[in-house]
Order: structure tokens, then C-alpha cells, then sequence
């Protein structure tokens, strides 16, 4: 009786063990879209799409002459829908340059952190994404290679690909990493809110005037939310940029928080917080916006090309409709959100990797993707390409001539907490729109000057 | 009793100069591999372009290395010269220092060498990939910038809500676990049961119940329907808190339900906040059963003839309590109390994994700064700027557990 025992406890024991040296990786999923806004930062499109064309042997030959017998490897974040499309993508390169070994190792989470550490100990990939955080970290000391030689060869230029979408990998009028794909803003909303409310549908003519009037008649019945936005820099970049000014000067130098233009944007979306036509996602129990679309909770919001999956996988009997985002009183303009591929400056086959990277962002591979229906193609001239009519509705968004990229240099990151929080502290009735943005701008104007 | 005439000091010339110079070596040898030199792929593939760089950064670290090194050489040199004589104290020595050798190298090397590194790259401004820039005591200025300058006031306030959380957390936590302790070890059935049980969120990974906590909190999750069926019994309706996304203080709302109001520019008035106090619920909840083992050890060692003699005396159950077992625990609440503010004033899971510093700055910590600092998250990576501040805080919590050691063991047996 007493050696059952000891036996149990011991087993008892060892398998606390075993649970206390489990690895983070065992632990559940975090709950889906506690950080939603931040995610379309990092992974704009994020569609588990329908199987992947099977690659046609490509027409064209090796964009560039490269080293033989070359053999690079190629990191990137993503799930197993992202890490499909690049294998995919692999093959296609393979069938084109026969000669050079692709060497795929995805990193699913930390990325940024992980590329920063084996750069700096000497052993990071040939080829890997460029966000604008891994662009501030490599490029002021030429970490990542400078690619312009390498399209001229391959007669590839920079015009070949939508104009904002450039602005992050550029350094001194030289061109660090090739955007590979983009994301940006739509208006979202479902049919069926705005039938029992008994209003018309939005076009695609409509301004944010039309918006708060609409959000205020469906919000007034008190079943659904009208216009759903959390305090979030990049869902007020749009109506920034639309009433007339961005977060930053065109220099990089001034922040411009404290300009009539963007305070005018801020007290719109403050007065329509105040007349409850705007609600945050929190505010109808959901965690984020889509959510709240997906169950009904609110008429309209402001999201991206992800919602084509989250509403095929998780809403799939939702029916709703994209538009290209509202214009405001100056213009219509969107936020674009995008990622690269660079080159490791130290990479044994320089050719080979800057051939991988041209191709996987060239007409021929981006044509392919976008038939997936995992992200927008990069060149200007394939949006037509788009499969999902409510991708392609929200895709418009992107080839506006005022849309920009959030990008103001290597403190992005700290400017655009600066407007979420002043957005957070209006909403919470902290302070009122001059107090909050002028708060904004001091602290942005800091981080701008700061190196 | 007359004194042994005392045997004339052998100076043994041979082993005495091998330990110094070996340990000169080796202590130098860990040196140059902690070098602050620049990284990157140049300088790291290419032994010759890495001892270009340390002639040009790292000589000064060396050389205040060397001293230490020669120091300790000595000092070992002197160690080996008295017990060489003496054949059975020799081979004492040298097999207890073989046996301590292989730790000592790994942590000279990858904990006390990287310690030195990074109170060197201190004072320098460091980026990684550019050789590191003397700037003195710079970064030590700018963490208190926030006095003078609030768009620099982020350490100032990551001070201030670890302060809270230690001075919420630690007394709360101490308690429990006495708490629990005593209630564990009254005889009953299936105390090993119960013991087995409650030290279980103590050995669970703290990742895994940080995500399970995120997920209760959620403002449609349990913890809003558990409150919400408890004010149902009373009549009354439960408006849902978003826990973790909820910046008001703690302060401000009492504040504020007696009508007043503190504004934004007085922010260090506020208390803590919703969210943080909810990450605080959470580590109780998790650290309290490692306390609790500590405290149910200490209690085997109290004789329990004192407690009879004491109920014979006719005291009661609490006077037992207060007077015979908490003064035997001081020694162990010292302890606990210890090692509770350590880890408190470095939280940092809790906050990467469910609020990322939090609504608002409210639940941003030394820690997590520092990891956002040093990895470059929002910004150019500031290694120096980093460094500083990880020692800035390990001072403050020095000088916190020797005040707290000094004031709670007046007048016990140390241990």
C-alpha cells in the first residue's frame, strides 16, 4: 500500500516537472484578436486561401545572371497559408533559376527579434522580410544591400511598383528591399443593418459626413453600434490624410499633430464618439472590429482585405460589402501597410538572392499570388487581377494618389502610440482634442528629434 | 600552554606563478570574448576584423579587467602557496576547485562577463551594428529626463507602476501564503491532496496561465459573468470591465466617485491602474503557493510543546498565532518579503504577453522598457540607454532588500 503510493506521488511529481519545463510553445493560442490593429502592421493579408495554383513552369529566364550553385536561405514570418504562398513561390523560382538552391526556414513568431540577434552574431538568413523596424535597424549601416544595381540588370525600376509603397525601403534615394505585398483600408459594412434601419446602402461616393450621418441613424434604433473604430493611429490616418494633413511633415522633420487640418479630423471623430454614432470594439463586447461586424453588432467599420477570410472561415453566413474608404472635406486618401524582401549585405551569393527577390516581387510571381487570394499584388497595373469583389473594392484604397504609408523614419513606432493614446485619452474623456493632441505632438515631436 | 612555534613560511615558486598566470589568462581569455566590440556579420566571421575591433573599443575594458584579473591572480597564488606544503590540505583545494571549475567558467563567462559588458556598453552609446560611443553619464541623465521633460518621462513611470505593484503585491502575497501554511498544516484529511493542489499555478509555466488570465478577462469572459450573476443576486446589473484595457487609477476613481477630478498632467496621483491591478490579482494568484511551501517548512520547525504550554497558560487560538507563530516565522517572512520585492519590481512576463506595457503606459515596468529599448521595438536599438537603466533598477532594488533585511530581522537569528 505504502510502495503504490510512493509510486503514485512519484509519478505525480515527475509529471508536474514535465508541465513546469513544458516550452511557452505548448501554451494555448493567445485568445484570437486581442491585439487586432496591430496585427495588420505586421501581416497585412492573412487569407488561408484556397490551394495555391500549382506553378506553371514560368515563362521568362532568370532575371539576372547568378553565382552557380548557389544556395541561399529565405526567412519570413507567417502561418501555413503565408508559408504556402512562398513555397510556392520557391518552386516557380526554381523552375526559372535551376541553378540556384532556396533554402526555406520560416520563423513564426519574434521575427524582427530573432533577424536582429543572428545579424548580429553573423548568421542571418540571404534573404528575409523588411519591415520598417528591420529597415531602422540594417539599413543606417548597410546591413541589408542596396538592390538598385541589380534592377537595373534585371530592367526592373522603382516606378514599376505603387509609389507609397516605396517610401519605407528607400534610404538616400537607394532602394533596400522590394515591397512584396500591401494591405490597406476599406469600408465594410452589412447590407442587412442597413435595411431594418431603413436607410440606403453606402456608395462609393460617400464621405465621412455621409458615414456619422448613417452611423447616427443606426445607432439611434439601439440594436446595433453605427460606426465601429477603436483609438487606433492607423484607422485615423485616413481621416487625417483626408481632411488634409498626415502625422509627420513631408521632411521627416516636424510632426504635424498640432495643425488644424488634424485636430479638424480629431474633433469629428470625438464629436462622433460623444453622439455615440462611433463605438469602439470594446464597447459592443467584441474584441476587435471585424468581430463585431462578423456578429452583428455593429452597421460599419474601416478594415482590410484580412476580413475576406475572417469572414469565410469564422462569419461564413454574414453577408456584408466593402467599399474604397470614405473621402474627406480635402481629398480621399487611405493608409497602406506593407512589407518587404531585402538582401543581407553579407550574403555568399549576392546575385542569387537579389534574383530571388526581384522575381518574388515581380509581375510573373505577384500575378500568382494574387490568384490565392492571400494579398494584393505590388505593381499598380495587376489590381484588376484581384479574385474577391470586396478585396478588390477595399484594394482601391491603395492606388489613391494622396494614400501613404505610416512611415516617419526610425521612431514610427513611438509618433504612432502617441496618436493612439491621445485618441485613447479623448475617448475616456481625459482631456479634450487640443489638450490630447497637443500632448501628441510634444511627444512625437521628441521622438522624431531623437536618434 | 605555550604556542607551537610557528613553521617558517615556505614560498613555493613553481605552482604559486603557474595559478596566477592561468588564472591571469583565463580571466582575460573570458574578457575578450565579452568584448564590447561592434557585431554584425563582418566583424563576427572574420577573427582578424574581431581583433581589429577590440584594439579600437574594447582596450579600456580590458585593461580595468586585467587589474581585477591580477587581483584575484594574487589572491589565488597566495591560496596555493599556503596549503602547498601540506599534501592532504593540497589535494582538498585543488579537487574542490576542479570540481567548481566548470560552473565558474560558465558563469564567468556567460553571466559575470556579460554583467561587466553591459555596465561598460552603459556608458556608451550602442547600437550593434556601429562601434560603441563614449557618452559618459548620458543615458544615466536621460532616464530621469522626465522630471523636467514629460515626453521623456517613460522610466519615470514604468518606476512608478512597479512601485505600486511591489508595494500592493509583496504584503499581499506574504500574507496569503502564512495563510495558507497554517491552514495546511492543521491536521486533516487529504492535506497532501490539498498541498498538492494549491502549489500547482506555482509550477505551471507563467506563460500559459498569463494567456489563460487574457482570456478570462476578456470583457464578455468569466470574470465579467462571475460579477455579473453576483450583483444579478442582489438585483442589481453589472456593467462589464475591459480588465486589461482599462487605464483609470485606482486613486482617481476614488477620487472621482467623491466628485473631484485629477487631471492628466497629474497623472503620478492616479494609483495604479484597472489593468495593472488586474496583471497584480494574476501573479498573486501564481506566487503565492511558492511562498507557501517556504512557510509550511518553516512551521514543521516550530515545537509544538510551545503551543501546548501556551493553551495551558489559557491563550487563545489568535493570541497562538500572533504571538508564538508569526515571531518564530520572522526570520522566513524576511525571506519572503526579499524575494518578493526582487521579482516584483522585474515583472515583465506578464506584461509582454497580455498588455505589452498597457492602456496607456499604465502597466509599463522597468523590464519590459528595458527589452524595448535594447531590442530597438519602437525605435533604433539603444543597447547603452538599455544597460543603464538595468542597472539603475538593480541599485533600487539593493538598496530596497537591504532596508528591508535591516528593519524586519532586528533582533533574530539570521540563518
Amino acid at each position: 500500500m505504502k510502495r503504490t503510493l510512493t509510486v503514485v506521488s512519484l509519478i505525480l511529481v515527475l509529471s508536474m516537472i514535465l508541465a513546469a519545463c513544458a516550452t511557452p510553445a505548448a501554451a494555448p493560442t493567445a485568445a484570437p484578436g486581442v491585439e487586432p490593429t496591430k496585427a495588420p502592421a505586421v501581416e497585412p493579408t492573412k487569407a488561408p486561401a484556397a490551394e495555391p495554383t500549382k506553378p506553371e513552369p514560368a515563362a521568362g529566364t532568370c532575371p539576372i545572371e547568378v553565382e552557380p550553385n548557389a544556395t541561399i536561405t529565405f526567412s519570413g514570418w507567417g502561418d501555413e497559408s503565408e508559408q504556402a504562398v512562398y513555397k510556392a513561390t520557391i518552386e516557380r523560382f526554381k523552375a526559372v533559376c535551376p541553378t540556384v538552391t532556396v533554402n526555406y526556414s520560416p520563423i513564426p513568431a519574434d521575427f524582427q527579434t530573432k533577424l536582429k540577434a543572428q545579424m548580429a552574431g553573423g548568421t542571418a538568413p540571404d534573404v528575409f522580410y523588411v519591415d520598417d523596424q528591420l529597415m531602422t535597424a540594417f539599413a543606417p549601416t548597410e546591413q541589408i544591400m542596396a538592390l538598385d544595381d541589380f534592377m537595373a540588370q534585371a530592367k526592373v525600376t522603382r516606378e514599376d511598383f505603387i509609389p507609397a509603397l516605396m517610401t519605407i525601403f528607400t534610404q538616400n534615394g537607394k532602394t533596400y528591399a522590394l515591397p512584396k505585398d500591401w494591405g490597406t483600408l476599406g469600408l465594410v459594412y452589412l447590407p442587412e443593418v442597413f435595411k431594418e434601419v431603413g436607410i440606403a446602402e453606402p456608395t462609393d461616393k460617400w464621405t465621412w459626413e455621409d458615414v456619422r450621418t448613417a452611423a447616427k441613424k443606426i445607432s439611434e434604433g439601439g440594436k446595433y453600434g453605427g460606426f465601429c473604430m477603436g483609438a487606433d493611429w492607423a484607422r485615423f490616418s485616413p481621416f487625417a490624410t483626408s481632411y488634409g494633413n498626415a502625422f509627420v511633415s513631408k521632411d521627416l522633420k516636424t510632426a504635424t499633430l498640432d495643425t488644424p487640418e488634424v485636430l479638424a479630423a480629431a474633433q469629428f471623430v470625438a464629436d462622433m464618439f460623444k453622439e455615440k454614432s462611433l463605438v469602439r470594439a470594446a464597447d459592443v463586447s467584441a474584441s476587435w472590429c471585424g468581430e463585431a461586424i462578423g456578429k452583428k453588432l455593429v452597421g460599419m467599420t474601416t478594415e482590410g482585405g484580412w476580413m475576406v477570410n475572417t469572414m469565410k472561415t469564422t462569419f461564413a453566413d454574414v453577408e456584408w460589402k466593402a467599399l474604397p474608404i470614405p473621402s474627406g472635406p480635402k481629398n480621399q486618401s487611405d493608409i497602406i501597410f506593407t512589407n518587404g524582401i531585402g538582401v543581407n549585405a553579407s550574403s555568399k551569393f549576392p546575385k542569387a538572392s537579389a534574383a530571388f527577390v526581384i522575381y518574388a516581387t515581380g509581375r510573373d510571381n505577384q500575378a500568382e499570388i494574387v490568384k490565392t487570394g492571400f494579398a494584393y499584388s505590388t505593381h499598380p497595373d495587376q489590381a484588376d487581377l484581384i479574385v474577391d469583389p470586396n478585396d478588390k473594392a477595399i484594394a482601391q484604397g491603395g492606388l489613391l494618389p494622396d494614400t501613404i504609408v505610416a512611415y516617419w523614419g526610425p521612431n514610427t513606432g513611438k509618433i504612432n502610440d502617441a496618436v493612439s493614446q491621445a485618441l485613447d485619452r479623448i475617448f475616456l474623456g481625459d482631456q479634450d482634442v487640443a489638450t490630447a493632441f497637443k500632448q501628441a505632438q510634444a511627444e512625437a515631436q521628441t521622438a522624431l528629434d531623437s536618434k | 600552554m605555550h604556542a607551537e612555534p610557528s613553521k617558517p613560511k615556505q614560498f613555493h615558486a613553481l605552482p604559486s606563478i603557474i595559478t596566477f598566470v592561468s588564472i591571469f589568462v583565463v580571466l582575460l581569455l573570458i574578457a575578450v570574448l565579452n568584448a564590447p566590440t561592434m557585431g554584425g556579420p563582418k566583424v563576427m566571421n572574420s577573427i582578424t576584423v574581431f581583433f581589429q575591433e577590440v584594439k579600437a573599443t574594447a582596450l579600456p575594458f580590458l585593461a580595468v579587467i586585467a587589474v581585477g584579473a591580477a587581483v584575484i591572480g594574487l589572491v589565488a597564488a597566495r591560496m596555493i602557496n599556503k596549503v602547498w606544503g601540506n599534501t592532504r590540505l593540497r589535494r582538498e583545494t585543488l579537487t574542490g576547485f576542479a570540481f567548481l571549475a566548470p560552473y565558474l567558467l560558465v558563469t564567468l563567462t556567460f553571466t559575470i562577463g556579460v554583467v561587466l559588458f553591459a555596465f561598460y556598453i552603459s556608458f556608451h552609446n550602442y547600437d550593434i551594428f556601429t562601434r560603441p560611443t563614449w557618452v559618459g553619464l548620458a543615458n544615466y541623465a536621460e532616464a530621469f529626463k522626465g522630471f523636467s521633460d514629460s515626453t521623456k518621462r517613460d522610466f519615470l513611470q514604468a518606476l512608478y507602476n512597479v512601485l505600486w505593484y511591489s508595494i500592493l503585491v509583496v504584503p499581499i502575497q506574504t500574507f496569503l501564503a502564512i495563510q495558507m501554511a497554517v491552514l495546511l498544516n492543521k491536521p486533516m484529511k487529504g492535506k497532501q491532496i490539498f498541498r498538492t493542489i494549491f502549489y500547482a499555478p506555482s509550477v505551471t509555466s507563467s506563460v500559459v496561465i498569463t494567456l489563460i488570465f487574457v482570456w478570462l478577462y476578456l470583457k464578455g469572459g468569466y470574470i465579467n459573468a462571475l460579477f455579473n450573476s453576483i450583483w444579478g443576486l442582489f438585483g442589481a446589473k453589472w456593467t462589464t470591465v475591459n480588465w486589461l484595457g482599462d487605464p483609470r487609477g485606482l486613486i482617481q476613481m476614488i477620487v472621482e466617485a467623491l466628485g473631484g477630478k485629477i487631471p492628466s498632467t497629474q497623472w503620478f496621483f492616479r494609483g495604479p491602474s484597472i489593468a495593472w491591478m488586474a496583471i497584480m490579482v494574476q501573479n498573486i494568484f501564481t506566487t503565492v503557493p511558492t511562498f507557501m511551501i517556504m512557510f509550511l517548512a518553516a512551521l514543521q520547525d516550530i515545537n509544538p510543546a510551545l503551543y501546548e504550554a501556551a493553551s495551558m497558560e489559557g491563550a487563545s487560538p489568535r493570541e497562538m498565532h500572533s504571538k508564538i507563530t508569526l515571531p518564530m516565522l520572522k526570520p522566513i517572512i524576511s525571506l519572503v518579503v526579499v524575494l518578493g520585492t526582487i521579482g516584483t519590481l522585474q515583472v515583465f512576463d506578464q506584461v509582454y504577453l497580455a498588455t505589452k506595457g498597457g492602456p496607456l503606459k499604465t502597466s509599463l515596468t522597468p523590464v519590459f522598457l528595458i527589452y524595448q529599448e535594447a531590442l530597438g521595438i519602437n525605435g533604433p536599438i539603444h543597447m547603452g540607454y538599455a544597460s543603464a537603466l538595468a542597472f539603475i533598477l538593480a541599485v533600487i532594488i539593493f538598496i530596497f532588500t537591504f532596508i528591508q533585511r535591516r528593519g524586519i530581522e532586528k533582533g533574530t537569528e539570521r540563518y
